[in-house]
């Protein structure tokens, strides 16, 4: 196994915490926040986050694969989640303890119920506006009526963080590199 | 807010909320600053949490975000049955205007008068000539009779608004055009859905509509001796608190039972994995960790908590039931008494302090052991107590802290046990009130004043039958060790 480099590419406006894991090769993208307590390995390959998404503490988020893990922008990962999926979209919402396989890749606008384990047995791709939810992981298709307002709030939610977050916390600055 | 989500309905705890919609959508929506109206826009519509339903899919929507009940009025009364029911009605009223007008006449006396259509018609259909029984006339006699028979030759057809007989929805063959181009098994809603109303609801799930919470009543209630009121909630419909609230959990002592094998082991398994490989092989390890094993016996914690303010001192007992007693079979009873566990409880009295707050507690540490029973400690496999600490007592006190103190029991569990560890424990306690005695009290038995003083403190006695769950034995078969010789 080669050795994993540390390679840590954060934006300058994104807010990542001293006491966050970070292994491999990992970029952040603008506005995003990462708790402390936060997870993210990129132990076979590369993760690259995009903008404005939160990732909260407790949240694991590995690749094991060896293509790029890309995260789109505005997604959430609450608290105690794990997500493997090569592919996340954009606007999209893995509750509280959800747990995704990296056999499902994440569209956009979707959400993963709070728990949920999602483990499909072959490669799947999930449509926009999915919500998935329930302990036996049922599947709906949202209507899309008030995403607006959601993602009014999540902007909302991620400003405050990056206004409060660097006030208690000790920030983690990029290599540089 | 009193609806419940027909996709999630069985999960009950779901409820909607009443959301608004999103403002009109802005061309540069990315960049525009962020919009915060808290009242929000027209229409509003019901929105599960949960699943992300929405109720302006079944075209549920509101022009206000408050009294629901009123604006759902109006959907209500377009619904077919009450259009329906308007038109009968209208239909049969000039008749029912007329026969109700004719029996009031000789009668006005002893009827009420009839303003309402319906119960007009309910009582003309209950004063109707029934061929065969005798008419009942507490006044007079068939004059009545006579005025409906000539009335009821009147009544011309009643047309329905629908041609019932013709209706697409009757014949079923709306349904079997929708089944027949079924997609997935989640288009029809499930029994589970359906069969909580009392009508015949449709078959799609998309056509689901939200269900209103029934009324719940509040129950108060009071001592069966005494009639003293023991529990009333609020009068308030949305509050859950209760305006008097005398709880015997508040005076009973609260027991907790752990099985000390467990939580080492669990201690061991999360110091040497620090991370763990996936969540359910952990939870088994757990699980196995924490086994009753047949053939073995295991030492049990008994924790009691005192929620008075006066210390108190409990005694335990085994309740005994056990039904290997009632056969003569002495074979039975030895068998018997060879598969059931056997349990070890100390015996004396013990003490558990009162509750006060946590500041006021002397920094006590006793680990105090006692040798009350003088039993066997010894477990089948020949090994002593499984504390691990070198003292062979294992029944008593195990730790007297602020006013909890953990007891140590002993459960034996022979090889051919088999079922849930679960046992009745008498729990008696006592303790001095220090409060003066009001006068009353000392006039009701004898007992008080055969103590003194009646203004003293007084000893009060309690005790309750509890039942204590170890959880279930597990049989696991032991390697035969093979001699070889």
């Amino acid at each position: 196994m080669p050795a994993i480099r540390d390679k840590f590419t954060i934006h300058s406006k994104a807010v990542v915490c001293q006491d966050v894991e970070l292994k491999g090769d990992i970029t952040i993208g603008a506005g995003t926040i990462v708790h402390p307590k936060a997870t993210i390995f990129a132990i076979a390959g590369p993760i690259v986050v995009g903008s404005g998404c939160i990732v909260e503490e407790g949240a694991i988020i590995v690749n094991r694969r060896k293509e790029v893990m890309r995260i789109g922008d505005d997604n959430l990962f609450e608290i105690g989640c794990r997500v493997e999926s090569p592919t996340v979209g954009n606007c999209n919402t893995i509750c509280t303890r959800a747990r995704v396989h990296h056999t499902l890749r994440i569209s956009s606008y979707c959400v993963i119920g709070a728990g949920v384990l999602v483990v499909p047995t072959e490669d799947e791709m999930l449509d926009d506006y999915t919500t998935i939810y329930g302990p036996s992981a049922e599947r709906r298709i949202w209507s899309g009526r008030g995403k607006v307002q959601e993602m009014d709030l999540r902007r909302k939610h991620a400003e405050y963080l990056r206004e409060m977050l660097p006030k208690f916390n000790r920030l983690r600055r990029g290599d540089g590199a | 807010m009193g609806y419940d989500t027909p996709t999630v309905i069985l999960r009950g705890i779901a409820r909607y909320t009443v959301v608004p919609s999103d403002p009109p959508e802005n061309v540069d929506s990315r960049m525009s600053p962020i919009v915060s109206t808290t009242l929000g826009e027209p229409p509003f519509f019901l929105y599960c949490n949960h699943c992300r339903w929405d109720s302006a899919e079944v075209g549920i929507t509101f022009e206000k975000p408050t009294g629901l009940a009123a604006q759902l009025q109006k959907f209500e009364d377009s619904a077919p049955e009450s259009l329906e029911f308007e038109r009968l009605k209208e239909h049969f009223e000039p008749f029912l205007r007329a026969s109700s007008s004719s029996t009031a006449l000789p009668s006005a006396s002893s009827h009420h008068v009839h303003t309402n259509p319906i119960t007009a018609a309910a009582s003309s259909a209950l004063a109707r000539d029934i061929p065969g029984v005798g008419k009942y006339n507490p006044l007079s006699r068939s004059r009545i009779g006579r005025e409906k028979a000539a009335h009821r030759q009147e009544y011309p057809d009643y047309k329905s608004r629908v041609e019932v007989g013709n209706a697409a929805a009757l014949s079923g063959e709306v349904d079997v055009e929708f089944l027949t181009h079924l997609e997935t098994v989640d288009e029809v809603a499930s029994l589970e859905q359906r069969w909580t109303n009392s009508w015949v609801s449709p078959l799609r799930s998309s056509d689901l509509k939200p269900l209103r919470i029934p009324l719940q009543s509040k129950k108060s209630k009071r001592c069966p001796s005494c009639r003293h009121i023991l529990i009333k909630p609020e009068q308030k419909a949305q509050s859950t608190r209760f305006k008097i609230k005398l709880v015997a959990a508040n005076y009973l002592p609260a027991i907790a039972v752990t099985l000390p094998h467990a939580q080492a082991a669990l201690e061991m398994m999360k110091r040497s994995t620090a991370k763990s490989a996936s969540a359910a092989a952990a939870a088994e390890e757990q699980q196995a960790a924490g086994a009753l094993i047949a053939g073995h016996s295991y030492s049990f914690h008994l924790a009691f908590t005192n929620p008075l303010y006066d210390p108190i001192q409990i005694r335990l007992a085994k309740a005994v039931a056990s039904p290997a007693q009632m056969t003569d079979d002495a074979e039975a009873a030895e068998r018997a008494r060879r598969s059931t566990f056997q349990i070890q409880l100390p015996t004396a009295a013990f003490p558990v302090g009162a509750f006060a707050e946590a500041w006021e507690y002397d920094d006590e540490d006793e680990d105090m052991f006692l040798d009350d029973d003088g039993m066997e400690l010894v477990d089948a496999r020949g090994k002593k107590g499984k504390d691990g600490r070198g003292k062979a007592r294992s029944v008593g006190i195990v730790e007297k802290r602020a006013n909890v103190t953990i007891m140590s029991g002993e459960v034996l569990i022979p090889k051919e046990a088999r079922g849930d560890i679960r046992f009745n424990m008498l729990v008696s306690y006592t303790y001095r009130s220090d409060d003066p005695e009001p006068s009353e009290e000392a006039e009701m038995g004898t007992p008080s004043r055969s103590h003194g003083a009646n203004k003293g403190p007084e000893m009060k006695n309690f005790s309750f039958y509890t039942v204590v769950d170890l959880g279930s034995i597990m049989y696991r078969e032991e390697p035969r060790l093979s001699a070889d010789l």
